[in-house]
């Protein structure tokens, strides 16, 4: 029985040792059929939908005309645990082939040599380099001289807009507020003077939500961009010349803060917006819990999101408006980055004789037949092509690419889309609400936020970010002051910048700025 | 008379013949068991990375040591003190809050001589616990909300000011504590009420003819019988006491309250996770883990000390 004993005890210390030490899937360039295995994980386009079936006529195009055997895995739709999946497999050396990754996560892969530079490979892909990669994109993927990683347009920038219930300032006999007292003004009628007149004290003036991060939308978030930027100090950092650095160390965002806790005291922000999810905050709006918000075109106008207001509310009217003018003059619906998607590919890939055949996959997405194969899916199937070319569901049901059958067949179309007019038209048609029979169109919508004013914080996204005891007093601090848990003095204030630089915010913001005017992106 | 005179030897004990006889058990055992290797023991091999300059390219094995830096990287973080005691505070405070309730529960269903009333509060009671806690938020943000929630709805009716619950931190710790306590009071009961049902029924029948009522019952015939479990719970529970429950308070945390909710845990997934730093992540791991089972094996001598046959080894 010892010995029995001894040699599960050995067999486990084996076990062990293999099992730790091992972990990473090696594959071989070349399959037996001839076929190259090139595994991606990436971004699905409808997060809520599934994955892509398995009878996807790509799989079979790829593997008879390309030699590729693709394999997809759908990433996480929250980025955050986007970030941990990649990394978690970065430290298990288990990286995928190619894979989508956000830029502080790539700038950790490429310390640690897990991702190749791609430097060489644009070449190989002529049309899609032409149509997906300029200069821009290219420095978004850019880590110490080398790009590693193909940045493909993401999401379309300026697409948030400043909106208000029209509805709503009409009942009240008010104006559109073009500066921040009138603002204030009208969040106070909206709070207390009953503006959905039914009687009851259940609306507010403005309703936002947390929308923060460590590059581009720092803490209280983009949500308060529109009051941020009466102030000029709407984004995390400030990338003009005279003022390069982090904003919280202008004396204006003190004042920002002065407005915006008043806007508590006053009580005409919805309470909830301190706790709101994303999902939360859109359905309170929907509900006509507040009459003025930030929020994205498609989220307000695109069809299935606007339909539950229009139930809801047949008579209610959102409006885009432009941003009210601050002290100083100064107005601004937010600060805004070029916003990529960036693919990268794992050192692995590259050293098993991979890169070849990505940069080939990656080509064919960007032909006529990827294109569309990978964005609408199959014609007649899934898409018909109205008289301007446009690709349309027309008469396809469910099976178009826009119905729960045909939708699960673009789940890739980030991976090809540019944001071109085609695509916007396509994605946004304009429609007749169904319960008031307004004419609506999220690129219309799309349009106007785009016309107002914006402030240009291009490559705040490659800024460095923070260790996690300087993000977490930055955001905490502020947090407190905003909540009234901290008194908002000046000597206070002073304290807080005091304790934010000895634990690391000037280091944080000296990193910010040297690699600002390094890198060309100070205005 | 051979017979008679023979003597009776006792068998040595044979582990591999106690298996074959009892096979089908043992066959039970297997999947815990092989659970237990390959989640359990085979990644105590990677906590050397704790000792080490972690770099996934190098491996486990390949990467540099660098004696405690990762150690002494959390002990010196910003935030150490005030994580330990978010911490303790949140794990002795579900002890002391979770334990007595789920035993209350446990006895009261016990006790409870309605049949239907019995399973349906029982039924009821462990729902909670197959709820997530991104499930379990959207309740408490239904309840708690200081604009919509129900709970503020009876505060607002009795003429009160509505009370952010989830961002005041005077009152969150409370809402961590209690839902907790409510999500998880029912599966806990479960080893409690296995307990009960082994107790001697003919001690509460012998109490009954003394005259004893039910609260006597419980507190000379009941409480001592699961001692033995209410210690062993408390034993595991110790073991486990720097684990605050990071998915609880992942969930319901936010900046305004990170002085009172940022635990060890949820400050590992965001400068560990988040930032690449497995090396401190493991760090961190194994040094809950040897707090752990240095006041476990201390509990455990001070249960055998003073409670003879209720220590777990």
């Amino acid at each position: 029985m010892k010995r029995l004993l001894s040699l599960l005890l050995v067999a486990l210390m084996a076990c062990t040792v293999v099992f730790a030490a091992g972990g990473s899937e090696k594959t071989t360039a070349v399959n037996a059929d001839g076929t190259v295995t090139i595994n991606l994980w990436y971004g699905a386009a409808i997060t809520e939908a599934g994955p892509i079936p398995d009878d996807w006529v790509g799989y079979d195009i790829l593997r008879e005309e390309h030699g590729i055997d693709l394999h997809l895995s759908v990433l996480p739709s929250n980025e955050s645990d986007q970030d941990v999946r990649i990394q978690a497999a970065a430290a298990g050396n288990s990286l995928p082939d190619l894979f989508m990754v956000s830029r502080p996560v790539l700038t950790r892969l490429v310390d640690q040599g897990l991702v190749a530079p791609v430097d060489d490979y644009y070449a190989l892909m002529p049309n899609r380099t032409a149509q997906q990669y300029d200069a821009d994109s290219i420095a978004m993927s850019t880590i110490d001289g080398h790009s590693y990683g193909f940045a493909s347009p993401g999401s379309v920038a300026k697409n948030e807009g400043l909106l208000i219930r029209k509805d709503w300032l009409d009942n009240l006999g008010l104006e559109v507020p073009t500066n921040l007292d009138e603002l204030m003004e009208v969040m106070i009628a909206f709070t207390y003077d009953d503006p959905d007149g039914n009687g009851k004290d259940d609306t507010y003036g403005y309703g936002a939500y947390i929308e923060s991060d460590a590059t581009l939308k720092g803490y209280p978030g983009a949500r308060l961009f529109p009051i941020l930027g009466a102030f000029g100090v709407d984004g995390l950092w400030c990338l003009e010349e005279e003022n390069l650095g982090l904003n919280v160390y202008k004396p204006e965002f003190y004042d920002a803060m002065v407005y915006i806790r008043q806007m508590c005291e006053e009580g005409v922000m919805d309470p909830n917006w301190l706790t709101y999810k994303k999902d939360d905050f859109r359905a309170a709006w929907k509900q006509g819990r507040f009459g003025i918000m930030k929020e994205q075109n498609a989220a307000y106008a695109a069809e299935a999101n606007y339909a539950p207001f229009d139930a809801n509310f047949p008579d209610g009217e959102w409006i885009i408006v432009d941003p009210p003018k601050g002290p100083e003059g100064l107005a601004s619906v937010g600060a805004y980055d070029q916003n990529y998607r960036i693919y990268a590919m794992s050192q692995d890939a590259v050293d098993a004789g991979k890169a070849e055949k990505i940069c080939e996959l990656l080509e064919w997405m960007s032909s006529d037949e990827g294109y569309f194969l990978c964005g609408w899916g199959q014609e007649g199937v899934n898409y018909v092509l109205d008289e301007n070319g446009v690709p349309v569901a027309g008469d396809l049901g469910d099976n178009a690419f826009s119905g729960t059958q045909g939708q699960v067949y673009t789940q890739l179309r980030n991976m090809v889309f540019y944001n071109s007019d085609t695509e916007l038209a396509s994605r946004y048609p304009t429609y007749t609400t169904a319960t008031s029979g307004k004419t609506m169109s999220a690129l219309t919508a799309l349009r106007e936020m785009q016309s107002k004013y914006w402030t240009a914080a291009i490559g705040s996204g490659q800024m460095p970010t923070p260790n996690a005891d300087v993000q977490r007093y930055y955001e905490q601090s502020l947090a407190e002051f905003l909540s009234g848990q901290r008194a908002l003095t000046p000597e206070n204030w002073q304290a807080f910048l005091d304790q934010f630089n000895a634990i690391g915010g000037a280091d944080w913001n000296a990193q910010g700025v040297a690699y600002a005017q390094e890198n060309g992106l100070v205005r | 008379m051979q017979r008679k005179d023979a003597a009776i030897t006792v068998p040595k004990p044979n582990l591999k013949r106690e298996i074959v006889r009892h096979k089908d058990v043992y066959l039970l055992l297997l999947i815990p068991f092989v659970f237990y290797i390959v989640f359990k023991y085979v990644p105590i091999f990677n906590a050397q990375i704790a000792f080490k300059d972690f770099r996934a390219r190098d491996g486990v094995i390949g990467s540099a040591w660098i004696g405690f830096q990762n150690f002494q990287d959390f002990f010196n973080s910003f935030y150490f003190w005030e994580l330990l005691r978010n911490t303790l505070f949140y794990s002795f405070g579900k002890i002391i809050i979770s334990l007595p309730v789920s035993i209350i529960l446990s006895i009261a269903i016990y006790e409870c001589t309605h049949y239907a009333l019995r399973k349906t509060v029982q039924t009821l009671a462990y729902l909670p616990h197959f709820l997530s806690w991104v499930i379990m938020y959207g309740v408490l943000f239904a309840l708690l909300s200081p604009s919509s929630g129900i709970l503020n709805d009876i505060i607002k009716l009795f003429g009160g000011t509505p009370i952010d619950f989830l961002s005041s931190v005077k009152a969150f710790p409370w809402v961590v504590l209690l839902s907790d306590a409510w999500k998880e009071m029912g599966w806990s009961a479960i080893i409690f009420i296995a307990a009960l049902m082994n107790i001697d029924v003919s001690l509460f029948e012998a109490a009954m003819v003394e005259g004893a009522n039910s609260w006597q019952r419980v507190r000379y015939i009941t409480l001592p019988s699961i001692k033995p479990v209410i210690v062993t719970v408390l034993l595991l529970k110790i073991g486990t006491i720097l684990d605050a429950g990071f998915n609880q308070m992942y969930m319901l945390y936010s900046p305004q309250v990170y002085s009172v909710a940022d635990i060890i845990d949820t400050w590992v997934y965001r400068q560990g996770l988040l930032n690449f730093q497995f090396g401190l992540a493991t760090a961190v791991g194994l040094f809950k883990g040897i707090i752990g089972m240095l006041l476990v094996l201390v509990s455990n001598r001070l249960v055998s000390k003073f409670s003879e046959g209720s220590s777990l080894f």
